[in-house]
């Protein structure tokens, strides 16, 4: 397995798509956490102040929360990995190399685990950054350590359930088009409006469990999806996610990867 | 260059349908022995490449095996260091390097890095190893799935149309290099829809159509299964006769150019006849290009 998994690091670090998604990830938490401070600041003429927001710590904490918009991108990033063996024909050498496909699966969520839990670190290191120095030129409610732990221990679960839940359903949809567009679609239309309408189920679907999983005694909502429903519990939240992962993975092994690689 | 223990290569009663009404390969048997070029030859689409894949795990049998050494190849322990195998020059990531792409499968296989550097440089790709993929040609891209193969010394190797795209250089030196491995005691399997590609690198063929084996054998055998003998004489008529007198299974038939196209006799054996019957002869040589059309004949590719 740990042959798999240094074949695995390779293979994600010697394309420049990888680095591209982190960055953009990076990029847009950073555009999230500017963009919730202007809107409180009472800078935009249009837009009434509300900068008590600012002094209140749950705000704060929300900026800090941003991290979880990089979920969407691991997600992403675990698909590509997957379904790009496939559009590339790359699955054939990696076959040749470990005949014993099922390793080849576990060695990818394994990895992409990791790689979500990086992604989070990353991206906090960002995030905070970003707020404290957004905050600067106002009246604010402290950054306290508490608030930068749990969101750091939330993120990183949740985003390395992401990743991996991208790879296994990458192991069912094997078109990298069609599970891109699938993932998207739920990710931005499909779950937000299940969320509307039926919001005692939402709380159990991908992103509902997500913010359940990331939501480590606190409140923020980074998905958008959180509705009048009160979220899960944090553990099960994790759970639901987990089990979604299995089982994607579980039914990717037992079709797509049983097939033959022609 | 130290001595290679090439494992057996077995095919047994292979089959393989993908679906009600394709029927790729349909009983074939064949083995390939170690310390030989075997040639698997057939036209496009007569079920090579599947078999092939059959044989390295990538696609399931309907029905019989393909082993390597006695064993599935999704049960060897250490698969890369055992068969090396190029299957399409298309099965590269284009965002990858060539170098990468070999040191992902050394990763994989617990090779040391080292020798992707050194495939690299046996197969003349050195200078294009930091190179991405998208830009090769496909010469480049076959020396690269060749470097691939050879990254963990393999016993055998095994190539499906190695030859496309490579120029006439990297063909000779990919004949010599082929010729080397078997004088070396390892196994190699190539395949070709054309005959005179490999013939004068293949010790033994293996010859399928429409997915069943139509001759396996030594390459040899194959030729003197048709060859046939080109006389020429200035008085064709009396030749005719000398050669088919007393000669029931010989076969006399008249080209073009006045030469005739004689089977079933021996070179010797014919000279002797002209020469008694007094006729004179202006050539008397063996048909160059038997194998092709033998070859032709078997795959049905012949008009």
């Amino acid at each position: 397995m740990k042959r798999v998994l240094a074949s695995e690091w390779r293979k994600v670090t010697t394309t420049k798509l990888a680095w591209v998604l982190v960055l953009v990830a990076m990029v847009y938490s950073v555009a999230q956490v500017g963009t919730l401070v202007l809107l409180a600041s009472g800078l935009l003429p249009e837009v009434p102040g509300q900068e008590a927001l600012l002094r209140d710590p749950a705000y704060v904490t929300t900026l800090l929360a941003q991290t979880g918009t990089a979920a969407t991108f691991v997600l992403l990033l675990g698909i590509i990995a997957m379904t790009g063996e496939f559009r590339h024909m790359t699955i054939t050498s990696t076959f040749l190399a470990t005949p014993r496909r099922g390793r080849v699966l576990v060695g990818k969520m394994l990895l992409f685990c990791a790689i979500g839990v990086g992604v989070a670190v990353l991206t906090l290191v960002t995030v905070l950054v970003t707020t404290v120095i957004a905050l600067l030129p106002f009246d604010h409610a402290p950054v306290t350590a508490d608030a930068v732990v749990s969101v750091l221990v939330g993120a990183a679960i949740g985003l390395a359930l992401y990743a991996v839940l991208g790879v296994s359903l990458g192991s069912v949809i094997t078109n990298q088009v069609a599970a891109i567009v699938v993932a998207l679609l739920w990710v931005l239309l499909i779950e937000p409006l299940l969320g509307v309408a039926f919001p005692d189920v939402a709380r159990w679907l991908p992103g509902g469990a997500l913010n359940a999983a990331m939501d480590v005694g606190l409140r923020a909502d980074v998905t958008g999806t959180l509705t009048t429903a009160e979220p899960l519990p944090s553990w099960a939240g994790m759970v639901v996610l987990l089990g979604y992962a299995v089982v994607l993975a579980a039914v990717g092994s037992r079709t797509t990867l049983r097939r033959d690689i022609t | 260059m130290s001595a290679l223990t090439g494992p057996v290569l077995e095919v047994q009663s292979l089959t393989k349908r993908f679906s009600r009404s394709v029927t790729a390969v349909s009983g074939l048997s064949f083995t390939v022995q170690p310390g030989r070029v075997t040639g698997f030859l057939g036209p496009n689409g007569s079920g090579k490449t599947t078999t092939l894949r059959c044989l390295l795990g990538l696609v399931r049998p309907s029905a019989g095996r393909a082993l390597v050494e006695g064993s599935a190849y999704a049960t060897l322990a250490d698969p890369v260091r055992t068969v090396g195998a190029a299957l399409e020059a298309s099965s590269f990531h284009p965002g990858r390097s060539g170098r990468n792409h070999l040191r992902v499968v050394c990763a994989a296989a617990g090779l040391p890095d080292t020798r992707a550097d050194e495939v690299l440089e046996t197969v003349g790709l050195s200078d294009a190893a930091r190179r991405r993929v998208v830009e090769y040609s496909l010469g480049m891209r076959q020396r690269l799935a060749l470097a691939t193969a050879l990254l963990g010394e393999p016993g055998a190797l095994v190539l499906d149309e190695p030859a496309n795209g490579l120029d006439p250089e990297g063909i000779a030196w990919l004949r010599g290099f082929l010729r080397e491995r078997a004088a070396q005691g390892g196994t190699v399997l190539v395949s070709s829809h054309v005959l005179s590609e490999v013939q004068q690198t293949v010790d033994d063929v293996v010859i399928i159509r429409g997915g069943t084996l139509v001759h396996a054998g030594p390459l040899s055998g194959l030729g003197d299964r048709g060859a046939r003998l080109v006389l020429r004489s200035p008085d064709p008529q009396r030749l005719v006769s000398a050669l088919t007198q007393d000669a029931p299974g010989v076969e006399v038939t008249r080209r073009d150019d006045g030469a005739l196209l004689v089977s079933g006799l021996s070179a010797e054996e014919a000279g002797r006849r002209a020469f008694a019957a007094g006729c004179e002869l202006h050539e008397l040589s063996t048909e160059p290009d038997a194998l092709e059309r033998v070859f032709l004949e078997l795959t049905g590719g012949a008009s």
